[in-house]
């Protein structure tokens, strides 16, 4: 038995007194796996090494009445300048066990050979996941701690390790942190949820998740630097790192994955698109979204996912055969219709995606968004983004009609517009176009007047028609 | 942790835990490489060796008619004894941090295996350079071994205490490290080192006294060199130092425990 009482855990900074933990309770008893959810910074690691006993509370009670292991597959609980026989030599020492059979079942299980005699700091992360598994398993503790423990090594390392927890070690009480609630609820009884220093605690996984996703969806957008996507090209590179750095990106991409796996193609579609929506140059999940439209049967939606993949820089070569899969399922020719591959260079000669076609539907069309046979038609046509606005320019939707206001949701597509539409103005320039737009000024006026498409010359075409 | 432990089987544990981690901090800081953890005590001997040929070669006044030789030995030794083990225990935790994920290993354990390994050096450096200078008849064998064990003993047990104690602040401030090397240096000459007490006019020894580690040099010169010096030291004045200095040094590490932060 485990048990917590009220403790609260304060640490001290510059800027005040910070409470990460305040009033945490439970208690864990022989076969109960717990699995701790909660934000980054929630406090799941501070709550593990309070249990560990590697750390004090500043309040309350921890209790132990049976033996806890350090927190598993953490490599620190080494040391990097001695071997990774001498450190199976010093857990040996301080744990009374027997050095020979350790040596032998770390060896069998990390499999790393020669290297066993190698200083630790000169082993890959992989590496040191392995050697900090396998001599995490010589003890036998009653309590196993496990924070993240996924997030390195290949499947067969995981398969081998949650072997050697879930199945040998079955019978005995474990406190699980993970980034992927998925690997929680695969292998825990018990749930709780960490926030705001306060622990909740829920015996299924789903109550738990639902408090969960509130407590992600309460939290604001991330502060984003707009300084580091000045144009088009920069904003597709930093979109992968925003995306993954946005927690609620990862919940929304993370239950897509959920429902691919348990094949709901329809949700999983409308998951990824979620997702999608917070930020659109993000390019795997484009793929994924393809995938999953693609097994649902919608083959339009497929084929506008995997071309704007492929816009945002994808590799050509992983989506071409699904492309010509879905083009021909739609009774087209997919020779005539050829994926227009990536482009490095201003934003009018780049490849666009269906964000561009949504972005600039809002500008152009006054808001009115094409469907997906449109919109897949629209980039099968064009080869750039210049090619593109001329297309839309030229459609009897765009019109001049100066009075126009236009409700956008400028969050997402706002900075699109402004990366394809005012590229030629300087970052802050763009902003007050922008923020006037969203104050109500009428759209696609405002914008013209400030010169937009400058450097496109179809589209000026298109427009002085 | 709720049923209480008996007391023969928490020191088979804390036995346990010092020994892993002596021979973790030698394979640490000698390797091996070379000669290995035999620089454990050939490096203070080197210290020792070179600065009693340059006080013999300057000949340096020291107050006595002892031979140079011996002066140095028995002076720079205890000064190795009680600076070094402040210095290796300065900053030890932030090294050790991970290890604290095993639980029987507290922070007073890291400090005092690097304690005991400073205090085996040392010791391991004064005896064998005693064993060599005797055999080469430059000194004469001690008069009292036991005083001399006594005295060393006392120094050893100041310079735990005070290590102890800077190794928990600095855990805290870096400026403990920061006015230690400085404060070292500054020890060094008055810590009775480079005198004798009974050479210093009898208003200095007034203030010289109140240095604790004066006495125990004082103690093991008296014990290598009898009636033949004259030495000042007062037991009544450095064991309360001494137990005073070691309930801070309890208290400052158990502070610094409740505080730490593994990484």
């Amino acid at each position: 038995m485990i048990r917590l009482s009220d403790v609260r855990k304060v640490y001290r900074t510059r800027s005040g007194d910070n409470v990460v933990l305040d009033g945490v309770g439970f208690e864990l008893a022989m076969g109960e796996r717990l699995g701790v959810l909660g934000r980054n910074g929630a406090g799941k690691s501070t709550m593990v090494r309070l249990i560990s006993g590697a750390e004090r509370p500043s309040a309350g009670r921890v209790e132990r009445q049976m033996s806890v292991s350090w927190p598993l597959a953490f490599g620190g609980a080494f040391q990097p300048t001695l071997s990774g026989v001498d450190n199976i030599r010093f857990i040996s020492r301080i744990y009374a066990q027997d050095f020979e059979r350790n040596l032998a079942f770390v060896a069998d299980f990390s499999e790393l050979g020669g290297y066993l005699r190698e200083p630790v700091r000169s082993y890959s992360s992989g590496m040191r996941a392995r050697l900090a598994f396998a001599i995490s398993m010589i003890i036998e503790f009653d309590c196993f701690l496990i924070d993240e423990i996924g997030a390195v090594g290949d499947a067969r390392f995981h398969d081998r390790c949650n072997h050697e927890l879930f199945g040998k070690r079955g019978d005995r009480a474990m406190v699980l942190i993970s980034h992927d609630p998925g690997y929680l609820r695969d292998h825990c009884n018990r749930f709780a949820l960490l926030h705001g220093g306060r622990l909740a605690l829920f015996d299924e996984f789903d109550e738990a998740y639902d408090r969960f996703r509130e407590a992600i969806g309460l939290a604001g957008a991330p502060a984003i630097d707009r300084a580091a996507a000045r144009d088009r090209a920069a904003l597709i590179e930093v979109a992968q790192h925003r995306a993954l750095a946005d927690e609620r990106f990862r919940m929304a991409v993370r239950e897509g994955d959920w429902r691919r796996d348990a094949r709901d193609w329809a949700a999983a579609e409308a998951r990824y698109a979620a997702a999608l929506a917070l930020h659109p140059y993000q390019r795997s999940y484009w793929v994924q979204l393809g995938h999953v439209a693609k097994e649902g049967g919608q083959f339009a939606r497929a084929e506008l996912a995997y071309r704007t993949a492929c816009a945002m820089g994808e590799p050509a070569a992983d989506v071409a055969e699904h492309l010509a899969f879905v083009v021909a399922r739609r009774g087209d020719d997919p020779a005539a219709w050829p994926i227009h591959p990536y482009r490095k260079g201003v934003a009018p000669l780049q490849v666009p995606g269906a964000p561009d076609v949504e972005a600039l539907a809002r500008l152009l069309w006054h808001g009115t968004a094409p469907d997906e046979v449109e919109a897949a038609a629209l980039l099968r046509a064009s080869p750039t983004c210049d090619a593109l606005a001329a297309a839309m320019v030229r459609d009897p939707r765009f019109g001049d009609r100066g009075s126009d206001r236009v409700s956008v949701d400028w969050s997402a597509h706002g900075e699109i517009v402004r990366v394809l539409a005012l590229g030629h103005l300087d970052p802050d320039a763009a902003d007050t176009v922008l923020a006037s737009v969203a104050g109500g000024e009428p759209a696609w006026p405002s914008i013209r007047d400030a010169g937009a498409f400058r450097d496109w010359p179809a589209t000026q075409g298109a427009l002085s028609e | 942790m709720s049923t209480a432990p008996r007391l023969r089987d928490s020191l088979a544990v804390q036995g346990r835990v010092l020994h892993a981690l002596l021979l973790r901090e030698m394979l640490t800081r000698y390797g091996r490489h070379n000669i290995g953890f035999l620089w454990l005590f050939v490096e203070p001997m080197l210290f020792t060796l070179g600065v009693a040929a340059l006080w013999t070669a300057a000949k340096a006044y020291h107050g006595s008619d002892l031979p140079i030789v011996a002066f140095a030995l028995t002076g720079y030794s205890s000064v190795l004894l009680w600076r070094n083990m402040p210095g290796r225990c300065i900053g030890a935790l932030w090294s050790n941090l991970s290890l604290l994920y095993h639980r029987n290993i507290r922070v007073l354990d890291i400090y005092a295996a690097r304690v005991l390994l400073e205090f085996g050096g040392a010791t391991m450096s004064f005896a064998g350079l005693s064993v060599l200078f005797i055999a080469l008849g430059w000194i004469d064998p001690p008069r009292n071994i036991l005083e001399v064990v006594g005295g060393w003993l006392l120094i050893a047990w100041f310079g735990a205490a005070l290590a102890i104690t800077l190794g928990a602040l600095s855990h805290q401030s870096e400026l403990v490290d920061k006015l230690w090397h400085p404060a070292s240096y500054l020890i060094f000459p008055l810590s009775g080192a480079a005198f004798l007490v009974d050479a210093l006019p009898s208003a200095a020894q007034e203030y010289v006294l109140l240095i604790p580690m004066v006495h125990g040099t004082e103690i093991v010169r008296e014990g290598y060199f009898g009636s033949r010096i004259h030495a000042h030291y007062d037991l009544g004045y450095v064991l309360p130092f001494c137990l005073a200095l070691t309930f801070v040094a309890l208290f400052a590490a158990q502070w610094t425990a409740r505080r730490v932060v593994p990484e």
